[in-house]
């Protein structure tokens, strides 16, 4: 039974959406389906002599054949008269079509699946497919008389998608109650011949090439409704989808569970960024801290522009000689000059470094190594611009005379003066950046 | 996400160093445009514009990398645009449309209300979601820091 069902549901899947079919265009193809099917059943003879020969069949070249006679099919002028007929509202036949369309694909199906299986397999198929006529029969007379009771209030022109969707159901439930009889025991031993997965697969392909085959004698026949064609198309997959349904809303689950996943991550990081927020737990309370600290921080700013405001005057004259005579020149090729020379010639800045670093990184006793990592890898390139900015603004004055001579000799007598108040004042200043964090 | 952090870790450095060298040459400017005065007045007055200036700066040390930074940008550019009450009302309106339309999905989404409260707080905030909300504000608060270092060493630098 469940076989059945695997192979019933791909069945209807193409027949639905086969091809590239409007409302009328799917009534012509179902008289395609007819035919093909019948030539298939042809093919089918030729298929078994070959087989009886031994030859195992290759599907390809039977759905080339297959391609090649509906493009046969379609540059045949009689195909004009039987899309005429066809488009006549004969709810007999229209109902007759669908199912002749399934089960035309079920025999197909059927050689789909099992040429991609083995030879066993293929005699098996061959007998199944060659008895699958008279069900087609069958079963288009129990279509026909159930069709024909059902569906003929209905009006043919505008009623024909709804019509067609609701043959549809009923033709799943013909089918599925004439082929259940018939077809019960083959899929069993289908089932039994061939592992499920295998069985699938094969028909997924069967499928995927049956749909094209019926694509390009649709596309060679007419293009014109390109969205009834898209609409088609889509659904069988929603069919699938709606098989997928759980499994569409796992994966909005797995998408959810992702999303949180990164939110906990930064709020991990802006734990580790805003101090006093490791011992809070909860979001709610870390962003509280956070907005806190930012508040904090901007308020900071705000207060120091103040001072700056206020200290203006003061300023204005530093500021002036400072930018005038050597910030602007000099400030982006002596600072890493200065920086590099000290950093060399002073023993005392390559000592005030790790210090520098031990005391950032003691301030993370608690936090997880990579992180510690992180953040000594911030702070470690934080250190030399922190001490060459505090340099040059402390410096500046004490060495501002000597600056040109200074820059002479980098590496003379100014740096060995200049060593005394370095080791003190960055480090003053770098206990002074990391007094917040601690305090907090 | 993670290559813009690792870029940024690899040289905070220059943030540090171009900020400190635009807001001392924004001081400088100012301090040339404007002549000083120690009345109460002119000197909230200086107090606006140095802060202003610090923005400026430290959104411009950082670049437009960031979208705190653009937005903080793009108000200055407004500003400094001197554009019309128009125009900046009609982006306001449009900002606050997005936002509207944005924020639905993760104030539904999250239970915290204060993300709201953080949105106001970082500059551009109202347009992002909480993720992006919360890579922004690690970046902020960094760049903060580090402001606020820069400038405190500047005030004992000129007070001492």
């Amino acid at each position: 039974m469940e076989m059945l069902h695997c192979l019933n549901i791909p069945a209807n899947v193409s027949g639905n959406g086969g091809p590239d079919m409007t409302v009328l265009e799917r009534q012509r193809g179902r008289m395609k389906w007819q035919q093909e099917e019948q030539h298939q059943q042809a093919l089918l003879q030729q298929q078994q002599q070959s087989l009886f020969d031994g030859n195992e069949v290759n599907l390809f070249s039977m759905q080339a054949q297959a391609q090649q006679f509906q493009e046969m099919m379609n540059n045949e002028p009689s195909l004009g008269e039987l899309v005429t007929r066809a488009m006549k509202p004969d709810p007999g036949m229209e109902n007759g079509w669908p199912d002749f369309g399934t089960i035309g694909e079920a025999t197909g199906l059927g050689i789909g699946s099992c040429g991609f299986e083995t030879g066993l397999d293929m005699n098996y198929a061959i007998s199944r497919t060659t008895s699958c006529p008279p069900a087609v029969a069958a079963d288009v007379a129990v279509a026909d008389a159930e069709g024909t009771e059902s569906i003929l209030p209905e009006k043919p022109s505008s009623m024909v998608g709804r019509e067609s969707f609701k043959k549809r159901k009923a033709d799943k439930k013909t089918h599925q109650c004439s082929a259940i009889s018939e077809d019960d025991s083959k899929e069993k031993r289908i089932k039994g011949c061939a592992e499920e997965g295998d069985s699938k697969i094969t028909e997924l392909k069967s499928n995927s090439s049956k749909n094209t085959t019926n694509n390009n004698g649709g596309t060679s026949g007419d293009t014109s409704k390109e969205n009834s064609k898209v609409s088609d198309v889509q659904k069988p997959d929603y069919i699938h989808v709606r098989a997928r349904r759980g499994q569409a809303t796992d994966s909005h689950s797995l998408a959810e569970r992702v999303r949180r996943e990164k939110i906990s991550e930064r709020m991990k990081y802006l734990q580790n960024l805003v101090p006093g927020c490791n011992k809070i737990t909860g979001k709610a309370g870390m962003l509280d801290e956070i907005i806190n600290y930012v508040q904090s921080l901007q308020r900071q700013v705000e207060f120091l522009s103040m001072k700056l405001a206020a200290v203006n005057p003061r300023l204005e004259f530093n500021i002036n000689n400072l930018f005038a005579k050597e910030m602007f020149p000099a400030c982006t090729s002596n600072f890493p000059a200065i920086g590099l020379s000290s950093e060399m010639a002073n023993p005392a800045y390559l000592q005030f470094n790790p210090l520098q670093q031990a005391v950032s990184s003691g301030l993370e006793m608690g936090i997880n190594p990579s992180d510690v990592a992180l953040r000594r890898t911030i702070s470690a390139p934080l250190s030399i611009p922190e001490t060459f900015i505090d340099s040059s603004c402390f410096n500046q004055i004490q060495s501002f005379s000597t600056w040109d001579a200074e820059l002479q000799n980098l590496y003379g007598i100014e740096l060995q003066g200049r060593s005394t108040p370095f080791p003190s004042q960055p480090f003053t200043g770098s206990i002074e950046a990391g007094n917040p964090k601690m305090e907090m | 996400m993670m290559t813009s952090r690792q870029h940024l870790t690899t040289n905070p450095s220059s943030i540090k160093t171009r900020f400190a060298y635009l807001f001392l040459r924004n001081l400088k400017r100012l301090n040339k445009y404007r002549p000083t005065s120690s009345s109460s007045r002119a000197v909230y007055q200086r107090y606006g514009m140095i802060k202003f200036a610090a923005d400026a700066s430290m959104a411009s040390a950082v670049g437009s990398r960031r979208a705190w930074s653009r937005a903080t940008l793009l108000k200055i550019r407004n500003r400094a645009l001197n554009c019309t009450f128009l125009k900046r009302r009609r982006i306001h309106a449009l900002r606050r449309r997005r936002a509207e339309r944005k924020s639905r999905n993760p104030r539904q989404e999250c239970a915290f209300g204060q993300a709201n409260e953080l949105r106001r707080l970082v500059p551009g905030g109202e347009v992002m979601d909480i993720c992006n909300l919360l890579d922004e504000t690690a970046h902020y608060i960094k760049c903060l820091n580090t402001q606020v270092q820069v400038m405190r060493n500047i005030v004992d630098f000129y007070s001492s």
